[in-house]
């Protein structure tokens, strides 16, 4: 038999691994919806860089084929795991998120693209720092990278290629940032 | 009076059915994953799961993910409960009911 220090440790020990395996597994299901974004936001920043009239439709599309990746991935994951994590909820704190940037950039203020760029892209970042408080530092890192080199290009990379700035900084960002988290 | 299950009982075992236990359902760790989280070596991790295994406190399936081979290991319904009846004991001991 072993005594009540020897016990506590062992305790400690399930304590960790289990915050282990929680982190892991968050780690994981959000690695492949930064992913799925990251593709999105990339392809629709060169599809505006290239062809810069349809862009609303460009970024309507994003979300679109955003909210039904995310409900996919979900999915995978609710056959494996049992536990359903992008659901209608979601969905509504997500669009009252949309909703709220949008007021800002388009009611309250009338940005340009280029500070559309910018913002949508730090207004995105902030939702993963404050998701890093909860989940996971990796998240806040992933947040300050993009957010810092945003707005690098912002103040610093001048007229049309703004765009693919962004395309490699904030799409390309969230691939690596991804990748990176998945190997966690 | 509650006795420590000696399989679950030594540290890498213990963790291994920790971070199976802490799975939904019937969700299971891929081996590279659990070398992982648990920090073992191939080779100690790989007998440690055996002896679970022969114990009847986890199944191995082996696959073939694309071209590479897949371990996963899953705690079953018996090594959930062992593993429950473990801790149960361990928070006995620390409450003074067991010396």
């Amino acid at each position: 038999m072993i005594d009540s220090k020897e016990a506590s440790a062992a305790l400690a020990d399930i304590d960790d691994i289990v915050q282990r395996v929680r982190q892991s597994r968050i780690y994981d299901l959000a690695s492949q919806m930064m992913i799925m974004w990251g593709v999105l936001v990339f392809a629709a920043n060169i599809a505006t860089w290239l062809w810069p009239r349809e862009a609303y439709y460009y970024w309507l599309a994003v979300y679109v084929l955003g909210i039904a990746g995310s409900f996919a991935i979900s999915s995978a994951n609710q056959a494996s795991t049992g536990v359903r994590s992008f659901d209608m909820r979601m969905l509504f704190a997500f669009l009252m998120f949309v909703a709220f940037g949008f007021l800002c950039a388009h009611v309250l203020g009338h940005f340009t693209p280029r500070q559309q760029g910018a913002f949508w892209t730090i207004y995105f970042m902030l939702f993963y720092a404050l998701a890093g408080l909860w989940f996971g530092t990796a998240f806040v890192v992933i947040s300050l990278a993009i957010t810092a080199l945003t707005l690098i290009g912002y103040f610093f990379v001048t007229g049309d290629t703004f765009l693919p700035w962004m395309a490699v900084v904030n799409g390309g960002g969230l691939i690596v940032g991804g990748l990176w988290m998945r190997r966690s | 009076m509650a006795e420590l299950d000696d399989i679950i009982h030594q540290p890498l075992r213990l963790k291994i059915m920790a971070a199976l236990n802490a799975l939904p359902g019937a969700a299971g760790l891929d081996f590279s994953r659990l070398k992982k989280l648990t920090g073992a070596t191939d080779g100690n991790l790989g007998a440690h799961i055996e002896t679970l295994a022969k114990a009847g406190y986890v199944s191995v399936d082996k696959a073939f993910v694309g071209k590479k081979p897949q371990t996963t290991v899953t705690a079953t319904a018996a090594g959930r409960g062992a593993f429950a009846r473990h801790v149960a004991t361990l928070q006995e001991i620390i409450a003074g009911k067991q010396v």
